[in-house]
């Protein structure tokens, strides 16, 4: 008599051949922000804190609004802000955390890593900024009845691009420190600390190089050359910097 | 495989790792032990990329590893098991690997029932032990089920049971024709799961061979029925004996083949008969030593 013998066959797991596509990669980045406690409460706050200080604006106001572009540019600014965080966790929270070593073990071309957080942080913040201008115009639908809604759309869509600047700025200086403590001391101390003191003793200056005064200026249709190049040179310069030092810092 | 080639790593004037080479074959773990701060993790970073070599090349497959498509599926790496995010569970962590990674979401659960934290996966990693990030970092490793695993010091934290637990998973992995890059300080662990041992120390490579070969002999224990007798004869066939502890007598530069013949041809009976080797942490000790 025979007897066969099954033998256990190992059965290896397919995995991709190659690297992830770009969408896959930033979908990835998404996931990432979205997975911690820290990166939800900051979506969170972005999204919510635009549609409070309209209605608590709105709720207080003595006299009825007369147009929803400044309100709405104005509070979109507080989120673009709050989406500053989100970027500098994107990535200064990785290097602060250690996961960075995980992140380029499994993709080791760092100029790559940098361009997917970029364009993750980007998409996040212009479609949280834009959720939450969408909230505030819903609020000042139902509170400010009379006001006129010239621009409002124009407005909705420089809060986006606002968010997605701000953010890409926040990943930027955040790569580039590689501290998520001292990336967000430094964003914060300029643009709540020492711009608005340079708008009072050096308003020429500050208005050169102010991205906050940008984003409002383009809102208006003002100086919309110059406030296209701030943006872009704030962006520009806080990217590289983040790809150069992310090139060159070593994984410890 | 893995061939590191004049591997070194300079900070400034001061040499961290020298002139390293070395090559990894399929089917077997090799050992890479060197007491701290002499080489080991700088080297295994450098040959991920993660730390840039000052000199010298690693490639796996005959590429570096940052040219390989998907690098994380060619080789698994376990270099810092606390470098996570704690603010993930164990099973988020493992699924955002695994998208990277481009494998089954099923596989999640998979390894981490392979690594016994299928209780602890929904946990958040801040609250895990040092032992229980180990076994998550290497079901991070074992996500794609890598040809190539590189860990750096697994055993840390590891209770007993865990470290016979991955004893057998590096063996097994081995056996499936896998090729295993183990590093530790751990004298006791490296010893009973590798075939070979490369011993590091002042950043230089000091001893490169099978564990055995390494090992080498010191000689002969053995105890007769009349030792002196037994002594006589040896002393005579030209072999230089000791008086040991209990009776024993030690034969300096022999074989245990070579004793028999001598005790048969005498007719002395022989009640132990043991070829002495010297302790991993004597070799260890006396290569690593500054």
């Amino acid at each position: 008599m025979t007897t066969a013998v099954a033998t256990p066959v190992h059965v290896r797991p397919t995995a991709r051949r190659t690297s992830p596509s770009l969408p896959t990669a930033i979908w990835l980045e998404v996931r990432k922000s979205l997975s911690t406690r820290s990166g939800l409460a900051l979506v969170l706050a972005a999204t919510l804190i635009a549609p409070a200080a309209i209605a608590i604006a709105a709720g207080t106001a003595s006299e009825p609004l007369d147009n929803v572009l400044g309100p709405l540019v104005v509070t979109g600014m507080l989120s673009a802000l709050v989406l500053v965080s989100l970027g500098v966790l994107s990535t200064a929270g990785e290097w602060s955390h250690g996961s960075v070593q995980t992140t380029f073990l499994l993709e080791p071309r760092r100029g790559r890593v940098m361009a997917t957080k970029s364009a993750a942080v980007a998409l996040m913040g212009a479609a949280i900024a834009v959720v939450g201008s969408g909230l505030s115009a819903l609020l000042l639908l139902v509170m400010e009845p009379s006001a006129s809604w010239d621009g409002g759309v124009r407005a909705i869509g420089m809060v986006a691009m606002a968010g997605a600047v701000f953010a890409l700025i926040g990943a930027g200086v955040g790569a580039a420190v590689g501290n998520t403590p001292g990336a967000m001391t430094g964003i914060y101390l300029l643009d709540l600390g020492v711009l608005p003191v340079l708008q009072v003793v050096k308003p020429e200056i500050a208005d050169k190089i102010d991205p906050g005064n940008a984003v409002l200026s383009l809102a208006q249709g003002d100086h919309t050359a110059l406030s296209i190049t701030i943006l872009a040179v704030w962006v520009g310069v806080a990217l590289v910097a983040g790809t150069v030092m992310s090139r060159r810092r070593q994984v410890q | 495989m893995i061939t590191v080639s004049g591997l070194t790593k300079q900070y400034g004037t001061r040499t961290v790792v020298d002139d390293v080479s070395f090559t990894l074959e399929p089917g077997t773990v090799t050992g890479f032990l060197g007491p701290n701060g002499a080489g080991k993790t700088t080297t295994m970073r450098m040959i991920t990329g993660l730390v840039p070599a000052s000199a010298g090349s690693a490639l796996l497959d005959g590429r570096p590893y940052a040219a390989a498509p998907n690098p994380g599926a060619v080789m698994g790496t376990l270099l810092d098991a606390a470098a996570v995010h704690p603010g993930r569970t164990g099973a988020t962590h493992l699924t955002l690997l695994a998208s990277a990674l481009g494998v089954p979401a099923k596989r999640v659960d998979e390894v981490l029932e392979m690594v016994d934290l299928t209780a602890a996966g929904g946990r958040r990693i801040g609250g895990y032990s040092l032992g229980m990030r180990q076994r998550l970092g290497i079901a991070g490793a074992l996500l794609a089920d890598p040809p190539v695993l590189m860990f750096d010091e697994p055993a840390n934290g590891l209770d007993p049971e865990g470290i016979r637990w991955m004893r057998g998973l590096l063996r097994g992995h081995a056996a499936r024709g896998g090729t295993v890059l183990l590093s530790s300080h751990l004298l006791g662990e490296v010893e009973h799961t590798v075939d070979r041992l490369l011993v590091i120390g002042n950043g230089r490579i000091v001893a490169d061979g099978p564990v055995a070969s390494l090992l080498g002999s010191d000689g002969v224990s053995v105890r007769a029925a009349d030792p002196a007798a037994l002594a006589r004869s040896l002393e005579a066939a030209g072999f230089h004996v000791q008086h040991g502890d209990g009776g024993a007598l030690v034969v300096t530069g022999a074989s245990p083949s070579d004793v028999g013949v001598v005790a048969a041809t005498g007719g002395h009976v022989l009640v132990e008969l043991r070829p002495l080797q010297r302790g991993l942490e004597d070799v260890f000790f006396s290569l690593t030593a500054a």
